[in-house]
């Protein structure tokens, strides 16, 4: 005969769960939220919903796809900078690297950088350069330096050693280390999150537009603004149509670059 | 005796190509006549002394402002964990649903990922701005914001997570004569729960970000203190809020780091 073995307990996994629900109703009993509004949302998101989507305005559809591909050079010219400052930024961060006093420092920056809010960057920017789709291409480069200049020195340091000791044995100083092992390994996942960046660029820079900077979002929000319905309705279709679409192309490329031409005829293995 | 040595591969003519196209498109969008972006790089070395001004002023908080920033931060963390909660309940039958191995029916999966992708593609701010339009100012179009905004990452990503992953537990509850609701109830969701957790903290981590911004439209939180703040030209108060969103954020991110080892 064996003896059944007692259950493990579960008071931790159940104090923990009465703990957090505990802080999530709270959270929402002390919200200042007019929750009757929220039953009125399917009735006004019907009525707005007709009035957005029933005839949508293309008259003016020349000027969105002028302002849609204002927003994608925006964010294009803006991966390009961020990429251009994180990639010698991170690298100087990475362990083995750089120095050991300036990766503090430069982690720091990218940390600080993380927290500002890119339209703070943005309003910043404004007083230099003026409201110009400019000023929203810089906004964007630098504050994607934060998360990218981050993801550098990560995709650095998880490399093996192999190479880079290789390099080393055969007389390599630090710069050969660097060209010959970390470079060519950490390329295609640098190009593949560069990509990403310009498809995060394409979504933030209608936060810029907000502020003035140009592109779909400005003209999104200024319409929105004037409750012109009809042609925030085309807006909102010709921006999910362009997002899509960005993604899709550019999310293609990422995958060829992270795993490599796809043979003709072979099922590709995981 | 010699091995004859292989032929170096060419490989100039595709990086070429490569180039070729990315110089294109960068010329492209540097046409400001098709909407391209004009470079006005000497605009910066006239007027670089506006900015350092403002960002000296944005260096000096004023600390005596604290006391009007907490109820804000605490409407802003609330409309963050609040937003995060119900996309984390939500989120798990879609997740289920618009991945292969947990749905196999092609048609059902299809359209949830294609309503997912919908909602995936408005950017967070255009949502608030029309939310605002919708049910009016304060903390409700924030919240609905957050709560679409994570919805479609969480479901994105932990739905690629399911699909990429083997599951030989699915085949052998398949094999013992369970449905499908069965398998992803009683297999599937125990299986995936480290997953769900590790997007349900990175979400609250992103909406403490973004309520900052939302603010500008007039979604409630400490965005709209920060707004005010910056149309009064108060940058010591400015900085202080910058400051204070920083401290948050960080601690968000330690707390869910240590949460996130503890669960996987």
């Amino acid at each position: 005969m064996t003896a059944l073995p007692k259950a493990p307990s579960r008071a931790g996994t159940t104090t923990w769960t009465i703990a957090v629900g505990a802080v999530i109703l709270a959270a929402v009993a002390f919200l200042d939220v007019d929750w009757g509004a929220l039953l009125n949302l399917p009735r006004s998101s019907w009525e707005y919903g007709t009035l957005m989507f029933a005839s949508p305005d293309w008259e003016k559809l020349p000027r969105a796809l002028f302002e849609t591909w204002r927003s994608i050079s925006m964010a294009w010219l803006g991966a390009i900078l961020c990429v251009a400052l994180s990639i010698p930024l991170g690298m100087l961060a990475a362990h083995g690297v750089g120095p050991a006093w300036l990766r503090p420092i430069l982690r720091g920056i990218f940390a600080m950088i993380r927290a500002v809010p890119e339209v703070i960057i943005a309003l910043i920017l404004l007083t230099v350069t003026g409201l110009t789709p400019f000023t929203g291409a810089l906004a964007l480069g630098i504050a994607g330096v934060g998360t990218q200049g981050k993801w550098t020195y990560e995709t650095i340091e998880s490399l093996s050693d192999n190479a880079a000791e290789a390099v080393e044995a055969a007389g390599g100083g630090r710069i050969a280390v660097l060209r010959w092992a970390l470079w060519p390994a950490a390329l295609p996942s640098l190009m593949s999150f560069a990509l990403y960046r310009f498809e995060l660029g394409i979504r933030m820079s209608a936060v810029l537009g907000l502020v003035g900077a140009g592109g779909i979002g400005s003209m999104l929000s200024n319409y929105t603004n004037y409750r012109e319905w009809a042609t925030v309705g085309m807006l909102l279709i010709v921006v999910i149509a362009a997002t899509m679409l960005v993604d899709a192309v550019s999310g293609a490329i990422r995958r060829r670059i992270m795993e490599g031409a796809r043979v003709r005829g072979m099922v590709r293995s995981r | 005796m010699s091995l004859a040595v292989p032929p170096r591969p060419r490989t100039w003519p595709k990086t070429a190509l490569v180039a070729a196209a990315l110089i294109t498109f960068t010329v492209l969008t540097c046409l400001p006549a098709i909407g391209g972006v004009e470079l006005d790089f000497a605009s910066i070395a006239r007027n670089w002394r506006n900015g350092a001004n403002k960002m000296l002023q944005l260096l000096q908080p004023d600390f005596t402002f604290l006391p009007r920033t907490l109820m804000p931060m605490l409407e802003t963390l609330q409309m963050a964990l609040v937003g995060a909660a119900f996309a984390a309940a939500v989120s798990v039958p879609l997740t289920l649903w618009a991945a292969r191995p947990t749905n196999p029916n092609g048609a059902t999966r299809r359209v949830v990922r294609a309503i997912i992708n919908v909602i995936r593609s408005v950017p967070d701010l255009v949502y608030a701005t029309i939310l605002v339009a919708l049910v009016g100012v304060g903390a409700l179009p924030g919240l609905l914001t957050l709560f679409l905004f994570d919805l479609g990452v969480i479901v994105k990503l932990v739905s690629e997570a399911i699909d990429s992953e083997r599951h030989p537990y699915l085949e052998a509850g398949r094999a013992a004569g369970g449905t499908q609701s069965q398998l992803n109830r009683a297999l599937a969701i125990p299986q995936t729960r480290p997953l769900f957790w590790n997007q349900w903290l990175y979400a609250l981590e992103l909406n403490v970000r973004i309520s900052a911004v939302l603010g500008i439209v007039g979604a409630g939180g400490i965005g709209r203190l920060l707004n005010e703040r910056f149309g009064f030209y108060a940058y010591d108060d400015v900085g202080l809020i910058i400051l204070e969103i920083l401290v948050v954020v960080i601690l968000i991110e330690v707390c869910s780091n240590v949460l996130r080892r503890r669960l996987t």
